[in-house]
């Protein structure tokens, strides 16, 4: 049988066909049940039907939150409306989180290559890579704040120790003989680990934070849903308290949509920065 | 043995497992639960064997579940478990909205303090436009806020106050190590915690608004034309006046079900008996009966609807408060007659007044 083979090559169509299945029959199987629950249950919540999924949606993205912010135009509508409100925070959050990533990358290429530097921090963030970030909660409150800062210590606390390790572990990988190389052509000591260390490794860095944008996103919405006023995640936590699905299954969308395209950039950024690199 | 001959012994113990479970047949019934003053003793009940009396006296199993607050009602709309402890705005904008007729069967109590309002540095609602103010949002901890406003005739300043949604696991320790945060609204035991911090004071707590946080225990209507569902309903009704006789009673036998009322939330039951203090329970069924044929009832019930309507708490689709009615015991409805989906039957509370059950 063809399926079992290495060597097979499907079609255009069967791999379009294949590709797909699974979200036809995901949304058939959706739309199946909520067809079946509304005919037992027309004011059923928990389900909702395509039809209240986009009055929700419409709802939330082009309806002004308030009324004096109400304004004609289609764009001072989005702009008002809720769902712009909740990514605009939730977004400045992420952002500024992410943006985080970048210094303790190169923390982690400086533990890696210098010695001093390494013994000083290695063995500390080896032990605070492992600390729960959610269990010291009460500490972070006590610490920063219930606002915006240690929403973001959270997202620090949570994902940081695992970039630098990461890039740690990837500058101890580049072949020890480049280095002395660098050396014997005259390279000086920060020659070496940005030009030649660095430089080699950032792809990989990028890919490691591109795989840790979920971790940023969960800690994220731990923080939101625990303690806050706006943004993606209170405004499910929220809904969650009247099963307002018709709401939560388009906000989750939403913000998979948006991961994806902030992947999708670093993806691009990354070949387009590295076109020599070939692993993604 | 071979692999193949393990798997199969494996599947015959789960299979004769799963067939021995439903216990000779009696038509089985859970009940979730969480931890509330009001609710623990259905901790106790299941645990000392009242419950099972009961249970055996109607020919029924009943299992007991605890559950998280929020979780527990997701379980009843759901159609996970048959019953559950929630309060009457709950009742209302969980369940009764999503559609699932839902029945109150008992009328556990009405919260008499357990619900506060804490500030620091002695504000005062009027004071309080432009300030955060922590709680779970749309919960009765929002309704107990906006009534506070409401009565100190700050009403028109709700808006200007900046609700901030905080969880209640960690509402205590994020108010009282904040020192920048000057309002907060829960419930006990956590009131009682943030109270002895300094400079804090309380300036409105449920015992001004008597009678409108309503602790229920619900049943989906649908259960109770089951077969069984409404022995289910009498022999929960038993067990609960059974111990809240206990619970009012004197000697060895109240000491015992004090102390498993405190074990259901792990607390000491010097904070249990504060706890209670602030709680109205309707100890007996008369009492529960006085309740439910008062005019305050409809009255109390029509504060909470309104606000949960003009929260949109009764969902997007909801036009009107009336579209999520509630049926009286007197027969009496409010909202549209063909769209009743919240019932207070006191006929099981009524065969304990008789002392039929």
């Amino acid at each position: 049988m063809t399926l079992w083979k290495i060597n097979a090559e499907p079609g255009r169509t069967m791999t379009w066909f294949l590709s797909w299945f699974l979200f036809a029959s995901g949304i058939a199987l959706y739309v199946y049940t909520a067809h079946k629950r509304h005919l037992e249950n027309p004011d059923d919540k928990v389900v909702p039907t395509f039809r209240q999924l986009t009055d929700g949606f419409y709802n939330a993205a082009f309806k002004p939150e308030a009324d004096e912010n109400s304004g004609p135009g289609l764009w001072q509508r989005i702009s008002g409306s809720m769902l712009f409100h909740d990514t605009v925070a939730s977004g400045r959050r992420f952002f500024i989180a992410f943006a985080l990533l970048f210094p303790a990358a190169v923390l982690g290429l400086h533990i890696g290559v210098f010695p001093y530097i390494g013994a000083f921090f290695l063995r500390f963030i080896l032990f605070f890579d492992k600390i729960i970030a959610l269990s010291v909660l009460p500490i972070l409150f006590i610490a920063f704040g219930i606002d915006e800062l240690s929403k973001i210590m959270l997202i620090v606390i949570g994902v940081t120790p695992t970039i630098i390790l990461d890039s740690f572990n990837l500058s101890k990988g580049v072949p020890k003989e480049q280095i002395v190389k660098g050396f014997t052509l005259g390279a000086g000591n920060f020659d070496i680990a940005y030009l030649v260390m660095l430089k080699q490794i950032f792809p990989r860095i990028l890919n490691s934070i591109r795989i840790n944008l979920k971790s940023v996103a969960l800690f994220l919405f731990a923080g939101e849903m625990i303690a806050s006023d706006d943004g993606l995640a209170y405004r499910i936590a929220l809904m969650r308290r009247h099963m307002g699905m018709d709401t939560i299954i388009p906000y989750v969308l939403w913000v998979a949509l948006l991961l994806f395209l902030v992947d999708l950039t670093m993806r691009f950024l990354n070949r387009r920065l590295h076109p020599w690199f070939r692993e993604i | 043995m071979t692999m193949k001959l393990k798997f199969a012994a494996l599947l015959t113990l789960s299979l004769a497992l799963a067939g021995r479970a439903p216990a000779a047949d009696k038509p089985s019934f859970t009940v979730g639960w969480s931890i509330y003053v009001g609710w623990n003793p259905y901790h106790y009940m299941g645990k000392s064997g009242i419950l099972k009396k009961w249970a055996d006296k109607y020919g029924v199993s009943i299992k007991v579940q605890r559950f998280d607050y929020a979780p527990s009602l997701e379980a009843f709309v759901a159609k996970s478990i048959d019953a559950c402890t929630m309060t009457n705005m709950e009742a209302l904008d969980m369940p009764a909205a999503a559609g699932v007729d839902t029945t109150a069967v008992i009328l556990g109590d009405y919260s008499n303090g357990n619900d506060a309002v804490l500030v620091r540095n002695g504000l005062t609602f009027d004071k309080l436009a432009g300030k955060k103010v922590m709680l779970v949002q749309k919960t009765v901890s929002e309704y107990l806020f906006e009534r506070g406003m409401a009565m100190s005739g700050a009403k028109d300043q709700i808006k200007w106050v900046k609700l901030v949604n905080t969880s209640d696991s960690d509402i205590a320790p994020a108010f009282l190590n904040n020192p920048d945060e000057e309002a907060v609204v829960t419930w006990k035991p956590l009131v009682s915690q943030i109270r002895k911090g300094k400079g804090i004071t309380t300036i409105f707590t449920s015992a001004q608004i008597p009678g409108e946080i309503l602790d229920l225990l619900v049943i989906r209507t649908e259960v109770l034309h089951r077969p069984g569902g409404q022995n289910f309903a009498k022999a929960m009704t038993g067990a609960w006046y059974e111990t809240m006789s206990q619970l009012s009673g004197t000697g060895p036998a109240k000491e015992k079900a004090l102390r498993g009322t405190a074990e259901a939330s792990e607390d000491t039951l010097d904070s249990i008996k504060e706890q209670l203090a602030t709680t109205n329970l309707f100890y007996t069924p008369q009492s529960a009966m006085q309740f439910l044929g008062s005019a305050e009832l409809k009255q109390k019930m029509d504060l909470v609807r309104q606000f949960c309507f003009t929260h949109g708490l009764l969902g997007e689709g909801t036009r009107a408060a009336d579209d999520v009615a509630i049926l009286y015991p007197d027969g009496a409805v409010q909202g549209k007659k063909d769209r009743v989906r919240l019932r207070f039957d006191p006929s099981y509370t009524q065969l304990a007044v008789q002392g039929t059950l």
